[in-house]
């Protein structure tokens, strides 16, 4: 019958399309429409996490600012006059200023070396005819999961006066004497880049080795097929292509080593005389082991804050010019 | 079945989150709070070889006469008591205190002035402070209220190696009652013939320094808690003395406390200085057994007021403000102010030296020590015990203690003693501000 084709195109065609957005009975639009019901699901599936975010991190976030405002010892807090007081005092305190300085040099020297590092790495244990492959790539990302607290004392015991390394060099007749590797803030300095290097070099290379997953191998064979050696396939070929990567892992080199913390505490508890002491170590001191001044230690964090945020932002704008 | 699986997917929605939210509410709620039930207390200490060890006999003795009373005993190291306290001080949430809590004498002055509301006083209480030698009262008084009953004597001996110096030809007599400048000369005697420092201290710490600044009676602050670092001249002289002894390398410099401890134990140095609590460290090393003896410290004498006397650390008991005060206050004052019973048996056990004085009349005190050839050490200790001078602390004392490290380790590099030591007030006063 006619009829009977006209009804079955119909529902078949009302099958193969989706809903209509309007189909509302009656002439009003109902308040919970669909667009409005599929928004609204979204929004409470969101609103659980956004709440705890909101009030574990941003608000804490904004009452420490507030405390950085006011100073005082212990409970007996007040604003301070002028305001900024705390933060004009930051830049008259000599072991914040030595702090600073010793975080930025654990920034300049260990994180280029360790991206560079990390890099090498990567592209070594990514070629394909590599043995052992599991083994190798373990055992560089092992120290990775070592406690901080764990390796920082046994590298602190490896450096003292007679511990391993002083033995090691000098049976091997390259030092005369014992080194006073901690006892010196040049060689303190470089025991905790040491330490750093050997223990994030591993986290950084499994992020590179996942972005080499992305590069297309037919690349890398044109630029072998052109002629390029190993090197410059290395350097105009590969790495231009993990730039994305090379800007994350940097930013989040930047971000840990400025907050580093366990190693100054644990391998040189601030080294001889403030000298090996990260900022965040001196927060902490400020905080608990000296007179309670809270304002000031929110101080402290708050121009970590900012330069994390600085470098971050420049990461962002020098890494992204070319995409 | 398209309604019965979104049933499920919608009681999943609710029930898991729920669920995961009561099992994290579950581990909280039990901080440790004022004692439940009539006889018990709870006391925060670190140390169970020392300071808990004594607390339990002390629980003993006093259930002797109060048969239900027990104590909860909470082991907390140091650091972390410290930051405890702050924290629960700035967060205001004293019911998280417990009623008894071991206390640094060194801190006791920063942790009373910057967190009265802390401290319950011992005004009401019966304890007689008298008996108590004064330099050890001072750290728990504060503005000539008792706030602590003095606990660890931090009593400062001269430890020295008898075998060492019978090869270099000296005895322990040699080294009773002299001088700095005499020290320094038998010491280098001593590495000349036997090769063997007589010191070792740790490399950035002021301990030694600080110990002979305290036997002259000089403190890094004046009364009115201004920093007397410069034209201190006990702390010049300290400071010159300790100098002198690295260089002649009679003095030798590690960098950790356990290097510390380690050259005590492997016998690297033939002696050491510190509060009589190291000798529970000295006797790990039973190879030494019998080749140890102990005197009185050497004293600055170009400085008036110099005596043979310091202190190194030691620490007092303290009540919190939401503990039971009375039960609490009874406590202490029939055991750690009140017991010969108890000192003689903490003694052989744990060489836990009484600051009470009366202690140091029993028979247990005057036994001799074999690891030490004999010597009744404690009863020396005790005896030194009064002698010490006051040390006015502060509440900025780990500031002061700090500066002067670091004005130390640069006077060791070459710097100007005035102007590491001008470096040093200038900082002291900017932490301060």
């Amino acid at each position: 019958m006619a009829s009977d084709v006209k009804t079955r195109t119909k529902t078949a065609s009302r099958r193969n399309q989706p809903p209509p957005l309007n189909n509302y009975i009656g002439d009003r639009k109902p308040w919970l429409s669909n667009t409005r019901r599929r928004s609204l699901t979204g929004w409470g599936f969101l609103l659980p996490a956004a709440l705890l975010i909101l009030f574990m991190s941003f608000i804490p976030m904004a009452q420490a600012f507030v405390l950085s405002l006011q100073t005082g010892r212990g409970t007996r807090l007040e604003f301070a006059d002028p305001l900024w007081y705390n933060y004009e005092r930051l830049l008259n305190d000599d072991v914040f200023r030595l702090t600073l300085t010793n975080t930025f040099i654990y920034l300049i020297i260990q994180v280029p070396i360790m991206l560079a590092l990390a890099l090498v790495l990567a592209n070594l244990l990514n070629n394909p005819k590599l043995r052992f492959k599991a083994v190798w790539r373990t055992a560089i990302f092992l120290p990775c999961a070592v406690s901080l607290v764990s390796y920082s004392l046994v590298f602190r015991t490896l450096f003292a006066n007679d511990g391993f390394v002083n033995d090691m060099l000098m049976s091997i007749g390259a030092i005369g004497g014992p080194i006073n590797w901690l006892g010196q803030p040049e060689t303190a300095r470089f025991v905790i880049i040491l330490g750093l290097l050997w223990r994030w070099t591993g986290y950084n290379m499994v992020f590179y080795l996942a972005a080499l997953q992305n590069i297309d191998q037919s690349s890398i064979e044109a630029a072998r097929m052109d002629g390029a050696n190993a090197f410059q396939t290395f350097w105009y070929v590969t790495v231009p292509q993990l730039k994305p990567m090379i800007v994350l892992t940097a930013i989040l080199s930047i971000n840990g080593t400025l907050q580093m913390f366990d190693e100054s505490w644990a391998l040189t508890q601030g080294g001889p005389a403030h000298q090996t002491m990260s900022m965040a170590h001196y927060l902490y001191e400020v905080s608990f082991q000296k007179n309670p001044n809270f304002g000031y230690a929110a101080a402290i964090s708050y121009v970590i804050l900012m330069l994390v945020a600085i470098l971050s932002f420049i990461q962002m704008k020098v890494g992204d010019k070319r995409d | 079945m398209k309604r019965f699986t979104k049933l499920t997917a919608g009681a999943l929605v609710l029930a898991v989150p729920l669920a995961l939210t009561l099992t994290s509410c579950s581990g909280s709620g039990g901080g440790s709070g004022e004692g439940d039930g009539d006889e018990t207390l709870t006391v925060w200490t670190w140390d169970p070889a020392f300071n808990i060890y004594a607390m339990e006999e002390a629980e003993k003795v006093y259930q002797e006469d109060h048969p239900d009373f027990t104590l909860d005993i909470v082991e907390v190291p140091w650091d972390d008591l410290q930051t405890k306290l702050t924290t629960i001080a700035q967060s205001q949430a004293f019911d998280e205190l417990p009623d008894i809590f071991l206390m640094q004498n060194n801190a006791f002055q920063k942790n009373g002035i910057n967190y009265p509301d802390l401290f319950s006083d011992f005004s009401d209480s019966d304890i007689d402070f008298s008996e108590f030698p004064q330099s050890v009262v001072d750290y728990s008084t504060i503005d000539d209220v008792n706030y602590g009953v003095p606990f660890d004597a931090g009593t400062a001996i001269t430890a020295l190696r008898t075998d060492v110096l019978e090869e270099a030809g000296y005895t322990v007599d040699d080294f009773t009652d002299i001088t700095w400048d005499e020290y320094l000369t038998i010491g280098k005697d001593v590495l000349a013939k036997t090769g063997q420092p007589l010191l070792s201290g740790q490399a950035g710490s002021a301990d030694i320094p600080m110990m002979m600044l305290q036997s002259a009676g000089a403190s890094l602050f004046d009364d009115e808690g201004n920093p007397t670092i410069v034209d201190n001249a006990a702390l010049e002289a300290a400071i010159d003395t300790y100098t002198q002894l690295v260089e002649a390398g009679v003095l030798v410099e590690v960098n950790s406390w356990d290097e510390y401890i380690g050259t005590l134990v492997n016998g690297t140095v033939g002696g050491t200085i510190n509060g009589v609590w190291i000798v529970g460290s000295i006797q790990t090393a039973e190879d030494q057994d019998g080749k140890w003896a102990v005197t009185n410290l050497p004293k600055l004498d170009t400085v008036s007021g110099a005596t043979n006397y310091s202190a190194n650390g030691g620490s007092s008991w303290a009540i919190s403000s939401t503990a039971d005060v009375d039960l609490a206050s009874d406590f202490l004052g029939a055991t750690f102010a009140g017991s010969t019973e108890l000192y003689d048996t903490i003694l052989p056990k744990a060489g836990a030296v009484a600051n009470w004085i009366p202690a140091g009349d029993s028979d247990v005190y005057n036994e001799p020590i074999a690891f030490f050839g004999g010597q009744p050490i404690f009863a020396d200790v005790v005896k030194f015990g009064p002698e010490v001078p006051s040390n006015n602390t502060g509440a900025y004392y780990y500031e002061a203690r700090d500066a002067v490290s670091t004005a130390m380790t640069q006077i060791m590099g070459g710097t100007d003693m005035t102007t590491a030591l001008e470096e040093a007030q200038a900082n002291v006063e900017f932490a301060m501000e």
